[in-house]
């Protein structure tokens, strides 16, 4: 019985992470900007190999990429990270980063997740921002227009 | 009667290369802009620009900082004065700069002017005001031409500055509110390692221009001055956040790469729109 669960598991494991990789998701990346590069998430590990590198002040790409249900703030490993903002991003997961594959670059992008939202509530956030705005710029209009009748 | 004018639209003028620096042909699809951290991609239109005279001032440093360089800036000038073709018409004015303050050589109508005669035999003067000298070459450009003209500053310099009332801040600020587009030539011996490369190179993006080191040679300078000039193109978007204050503008391909674009880093939307 466990020769046969383990040989269930060896077929199925390679099958149920090659769907893993493979699938794909879709969004838009709405909001770009050069933002302070974050450190590893294995400094111990990194150190360890040798492969750890210290804090330059270096800035990374970071963008807010919108998907269907959840929106993604992401950010590049170096500065040179950039992708390009069509319309649709495709992406998937994989080992807690998020893969961007770039159409004419061999390798995908990857980037780490700083932080996630559902979409509903970023809809939200994003409402009453506009809303902010849109009064501001009324009043700002109305003071503005009693300043030329004076 | 209350008359307002609201700016909801932003304008800006770009040109676009290839991965060999070569001027490129681009729709509205191959790019999106991203303003104040917003990415816009629905623009209200996109067109050549309609560009129909050039304004040139050359900025020349002759302090004794780019001493070794000399010559070459001056026949560089000789150049440019002399070489311009392929555009309908253009003004040049020649200004210099060394001790304390800039000094026009000549303006609007420089092409029968000989560098030779008008420069010292040999730079001098120890200090470099050359912050002051690009917001003096910004206010004479600002002075000439109209919303058809394209107006550029090459710049001869190692990109030091000594003495300057001005900031760097002040001086791309300065360009930037006219419109002005910097073509910086790099005169330090070795642009690789000199901080000054960084500021001509800043100066160059941050305008919408480009940089060349001078072992790249007049004749590259020229030809993307002139390319230019034909391959700029304007486009306009609602304006996507009325925040008062600068709004820094990037302009990235959406599927090439390769693009790279070039065009002024920004522009300011006022506190009161009106005024």
């Amino acid at each position: 019985m466990k020769r046969f669960l383990l040989l269930v598991l060896v077929c199925v494991l390679p099958v149920a992470l090659s769907a893993e990789s493979k699938a794909r998701d879709q969004g838009t990346i709405v909001r770009m900007r050069m933002a302070d590069c974050i450190g590893s998430p294995h400094p111990l590990m990194d150190a360890l190999s040798g492969t750890n590198r210290a804090p330059t002040g270096e800035l990374c790409p970071e963008y807010v990429l919108v998907a269907d249900t959840v929106v993604y703030v992401i950010i590049g490993r170096n500065a040179d990270q950039l992708v390009p903002l069509a319309e649709t991003t495709r992406f998937h997961f994989r080992n807690n980063e998020l893969l961007i594959r770039v159409d004419d670059a061999r390798r995908e992008s990857r980037f780490r997740v700083k932080a996630m939202v559902l979409r509903q509530e970023w809809d939200r956030s994003q409402q009453i921002q506009e809303a902010a705005a849109v009064s501001a710029a009324h009043h700002l209009d109305e003071a503005s227009v009693v300043q030329a009748h004076q | 009667m209350t008359i307002r004018s609201k700016v909801a639209e932003v304008r800006i003028n770009f040109s676009a290369v290839d991965q060999h620096n070569n001027v490129a042909a681009v729709r509205p699809d191959d790019f999106a802009i991203v303003d104040r951290d917003l990415v816009v991609r629905n623009f209200r239109s996109f067109s050549r620009s309609d560009y129909a005279r050039l304004e040139i001032a050359v900025l020349v440093d002759v302090s004794t900082s780019v001493a070794t360089e000399f010559r070459q800036e001056l026949a560089g000038v000789d150049q440019l004065v002399n070489r311009t073709t392929g555009v309908p018409d253009e003004g040049f004015s020649v200004v210099s700069f060394q001790d304390a303050k800039p000094t026009a050589v000549c303006e609007d109508n420089c092409r029968s002017m000989n560098a030779e005669t008008r420069f010292p035999v040999a730079p001098r003067g120890g200090v470099t005001p050359l912050y002051d000298s690009i917001a003096f070459a910004s206010n004479l450009l600002a002075r000439r031409g109209d919303v058809h003209t394209r107006k550029i500053l090459i710049l001869f310099s190692d990109g030091a500055d000594t003495i300057s009332l001005k900031s760097l801040s002040d001086a791309t600020q300065s360009a930037l509110a006219q419109e002005i587009a910097i073509y910086s030539v790099d005169l330090s011996p070795q642009p690789h390692s000199s901080p000054g490369t960084l500021v001509l190179r800043g100066l160059a993006a941050n305008t919408g221009g480009r940089y060349f080191p001078v072992e790249a040679g007049l004749a590259r300078l020229l030809q993307a001055v002139v390319e230019d000039f034909h391959a700029t193109y304007t486009v306009t978007y609602k304006l996507p956040n009325h925040a008062a204050g600068f709004h820094p503008v990037r302009i990235l391909p959406t599927h090439d790469l390769s693009l790279q674009f070039h065009c002024r880093c920004g522009y300011y939307y006022p506190t009161n729109p009106e005024e």
